[in-house]
């Protein structure tokens, strides 16, 4: 029974991203955050509405409780992949949308029973996207997007500062060089008269010459 | 000489950000133990924990120049919320001397940037004459426009930047 359930998990877990692996993880961890809130709830829920909600995330509950009513087998499946489990999200930056789509629904769902569960490990991106990620599908591809386009103008932003950056660097260099040649030029220049006076000078000092005579 | 289009400070956003046009025409040497100050040079935090030299020019030593430092990226260059932060505040420069013969209203706050690439703007005003100016009370949110109108100090006679980013990594992600 056990298995077959955690199969199912993984099965619809893969349908939705490609790391089948980490969603019932941190699924679990998520759901062990609020453990009793949940038993309470998994009493209440009436599983027959839950199977035709047509959301994938929330297509998990049923398949857990429709496979463990009692409580205790449930809780022994959720321990078991806690303890391999430190982190569920990797923090990259770089993570395809398909990859986002992956930590939010697990947040989500934890999001619409029990609000007060947000604080994960999830890094900055799940939990931004479990801000726009409340009802599911169609408002995660907007705010998906909508992420991805202030991304791409921050990064645009940052990428102008950076060349400007470049630029001012450059052109103080070339007004260096510039200011500097001239100085080298006059300097030079200076020193060639200096020498051509000190040449001069040289010559007259050779001849000796009265240049003053007594009178007597 | 005017600044033109293609003057680093312009290029580099000081003027627009911090400043107005300006002409320069009082040399400004700054010096952070042998390395001198030229704009959009890096410098990383570790070697400007102390005051700068800073030597002026001119010519009358009756004439008196404030020294402005302010960093306009803060905390970050892509969110600047709290422009400009107040680093260092001299009045009463005599001309031809430097920051040592002047009034230190704000000391000196060694800049450690935590996140992005940060500019760090020198700016001298010349004074009308020797005038009491009134530390501003905090250093964030500090704007050196106002900050000159309000003392009669009209636009700029020299200015200098320089990045400056922190020693180690970047800082992580910004939220």
């Amino acid at each position: 029974m056990l298995s077959s359930a955690k199969h199912k998990i993984n099965h619809s877990a893969f349908s939705v991203s490609s790391s089948s692996s980490s969603l019932p993880h941190s699924y679990s961890q998520a759901k062990n955050m609020t453990q009793v809130t949940m038993e309470e709830v998994w009493k209440d829920i009436n599983l027959a509405s839950l199977h035709q909600h047509r959301q994938l995330n929330i297509d998990h509950e049923p398949v857990l409780s429709n496979q463990n009513p009692n409580n205790s087998i449930f809780k022994d499946f959720l321990k078991k992949p806690l303890n391999q489990e430190p982190q569920p999200l990797p923090p990259s930056s770089s993570s395809s949308t398909l990859h986002r789509s992956l930590p939010p629904p697990p947040p989500e769902t934890v999001l619409s029973l029990n609000p007060h569960s947000i604080n994960t490990h999830f890094d900055e991106s799940a939990r931004f996207g479990c801000f726009g990620m409340k009802r599911g599908g169609q408002e995660s591809d907007e705010s998906r997007g909508d992420r991805r386009h202030k991304r791409m103008i921050k990064n645009r932003e940052s990428a102008a500062r950076s060349r400007a950056r470049k630029q001012a660097y450059t052109n103080e260099l070339e007004l260096a060089i510039s200011h500097l040649q001239k100085e080298n030029a006059r300097l030079k220049r200076q020193e060639e008269q200096l020498k051509m006076a000190e040449a001069t000078q040289h010559q007259t000092k050779r001849k000796l010459q009265r240049s003053w005579t007594t009178p007597f | 000489m005017s600044v033109n289009n293609r003057d680093p400070l312009v290029v580099g956003g000081v003027i627009g950000d911090v400043l107005e046009r300006f002409t320069r025409s009082i040399d400004l040497r700054v010096t952070y133990g042998q390395r001198e100050v030229t704009n959009g040079l890096d410098i990383r935090p570790s070697q400007i924990i102390n005051k700068p030299r800073v030597e002026i020019g001119g010519e009358d030593l009756r004439n008196f120049y404030t020294l402005v430092m302010v960093d306009p990226d803060v905390p970050s260059p892509s969110n600047p919320h709290l422009r400009e932060y107040l680093h260092w505040l001299v009045t009463d420069i005599p001309a031809t001397t430097g920051t040592n013969f002047g009034n230190e209203i704000v000391s000196y706050e060694s800049p450690r940037p935590t996140s992005g690439i940060h500019r760090l703007v020198l700016v001298l005003f010349r004074q009308l004459g020797r005038q009491t100016v009134y530390e501003p009370g905090w250093r964030p949110q500090f704007n050196t426009r106002e900050f000159a109108a309000l003392y009669n100090l009209s636009l700029p006679v020299a200015a200098v930047y320089f990045n400056c980013q922190r020693d180690n990594g970047c800082g992580g992600r910004r939220t």
